[in-house]
């Protein structure tokens, strides 16, 4: 067993890109909309808060719109790869039990296939944009980076839930609220400044919401500091490494739990 | 003779823990519950040499399976060592592997990097198909194969991998007349290339035709091992004297 992240399945490249292709496959298997489902979900969980949140509110901020699906965006990735990733190992179970497979393939395959289907859901983002009359800055440029952070996240959170859940299934139905409660408390459809208190300080430790933050940075025209940058990545790579540390530690121990 | 070991299994044991699944409700109604141990595997001692077509036999729950996921690797035994020459490809189970939503096609690229190989696989899938005797449901998807077919599709990948090991656990005994045929003289050109089997199955006369040594498992312990035909009747004489 290497030491490093993902250098254990390095060779393993076309496996993972059969099996991500695979996954996208079936997850739409038998729908009649097929992969469209997969720009459908962001864009009608957008349309209902967009709806709902326009109609309480007496001022909506301008580009309240882009505002929220920059959010959004991140916010649904983030839950449908935490939540592929939780299951990673448990629904694999008879492919471990039958092939010789590094156990690190599954939570990595639930990133992977969580990359694909952020393009359908990047294809919502850039087609709202002229709809709500609105045009990125050169500052968009810095995204990528924003969504590698996220991306390592989800598989740095993917390492610790796909074990545990072999362990205690209970963390499916913990994880299920959990992100019923990260839309609440991640600045999705509120703003920062307009919030303190216990808000402030959650936002303070979600990496989710200093990855939404930054997104919102760029997208608005805004270039985050330093210190900004620093603090989400540093945030990131925590969780990342504490779940490689953990993963490589338990996985042995969970084949005979199967 | 050292080298000429494919597989050397070296004082290996392995346990697992019974009612390791524990509920809330169940712990404040029992109390504390004492998990017991199963023995799986009890200091097996043997060498698979080079070449050999080593069968293994024993009634359900006897340690089969466990064996050859331990040789493997997928499970890792408790003590003991296990040390393997060459590339392995483990045939464990009709279906671990199989999409039922993909065609054929998809599911032998898939099956085939499961079992070690990468893109190449996809130059293989007309022979393979060819040789399952199913060219004509290529495009079909497989939740419409009998089960035949689908041990028929999961074989013929596996010999086309051309491992240096070949681990079968019953797979083939849902295949016809016609394919058991064609396995046969598959696992015959095997040895003919110093390639090494390992089999496991109920087909006992399959196992004497084609076996040049046999293990004898029992609660994972080994009872015996030797010529095909002394350990089967060994086996067929404890059976019989189970039923009374």
């Amino acid at each position: 067993m290497s030491n490093f992240p993902l250098a254990s399945i390095l060779d393993k490249k076309s496996l993972i890109w059969h099996f991500c292709i695979t996954s996208i496959k079936l997850r739409y298997r038998g729908t009649y909309l097929g992969v469209l489902w997969s720009a459908l979900e962001p864009l009608l969980m957008f349309v209902l808060l967009y709806v709902v949140f326009s109609s309480i509110r007496e001022t909506t901020k301008e580009d309240f719109a882009i505002y929220l699906i920059t959010g959004i965006m991140f916010y649904h990735l983030f839950v449908k790869g935490t939540m592929a990733g939780l299951g990673s190992i448990v629904n694999n179970s008879s492919l471990l039990k039958s092939f010789n497979l590094k156990k690190e393939f599954f939570p990595v395959v639930a990133t992977g296939s969580t990359t694909l289907l952020m393009f359908a859901t990047l294809v919502v983002f850039f087609g709202l944009m002229p709809v709500f009359d609105f045009s990125p800055t050169i500052t968009i440029l810095f995204l990528p980076i924003v969504i590698v952070l996220l991306l390592f996240l989800i598989l740095g959170i993917s390492y610790f839930l796909s074990l545990i859940n072999v362990l205690l299934r209970d963390i499916q139905q913990f994880w299920g609220i959990f992100s019923y409660a990260l839309i609440f408390v991640t600045p999705i459809f509120w703003h920062i400044e307009d919030v303190d208190g216990i808000l402030v300080a959650i936002h303070n430790v979600n990496p989710l919401g200093q990855i939404v933050e930054l997104g919102h940075m760029i997208v608005f025209n805004q270039i985050p500091s330093l210190e900004q940058w620093t603090y989400a990545s540093v945030l990131v790579f925590i969780i990342f490494i504490a779940g490689f540390v953990f993963f490589q530690k338990f996985e042995s121990k969970i084949i005979e739990r199967l | 003779m050292e080298d000429e070991r494919a597989i050397t299994v070296e004082k290996v044991s392995k346990y697992f823990k019974k009612n390791a699944e524990k509920t809330f409700v169940s712990k404040i109604k029992k109390g504390e519950t004492n998990s017991e141990i199963l023995v799986a595997l009890e200091n097996l001692n043997f060498h698979v040499n080079k070449g050999e077509m080593f069968g293994i036999i024993g009634l359900n729950g006897s340690g089969k399976t466990t064996l050859l996921r331990a040789i493997a690797g997928i499970y890792q035994p408790d003590k003991g060592e296990i040390k393997v020459k060459g590339k392995i490809a483990p045939l464990l189970q009709i279906g671990a592997g199989f999409y039922n939503e993909l065609t054929a096609r998809d599911n032998i690229i898939m099956y085939g990097m499961l079992l070690g190989l990468k893109n190449e696989i996809k130059d293989k899938i007309k022979t393979i198909l060819k040789f399952a005797e199913l060219e004509e449901y290529t495009e079909m998807k497989l939740k419409y194969y009998s089960s035949g077919m689908r041990a028929r599709l999961g074989f013929s990948t596996a010999l086309q991998i051309d491992p240096d090991i070949l681990l079968v656990d019953e797979v083939l005994s849902v295949g016809d007349i016609s394919f058991r045929e064609k396995s046969f003289n598959a696992f015959l050109d095997f040895k003919k290339k110093k390639k090494t089997i390992l089999y496991c199955s109920h087909n006992l006369s399959m196992l004497s035709r084609l076996c040049d040594r046999v293990l004898l498992l029992e609660k994972g312990k080994m009872i015996m091992i030797g010529k095909p035909e002394e350990v089967i009747s060994l086996y067929r004489k404890k059976s019989s004297e189970n039923k009374k």
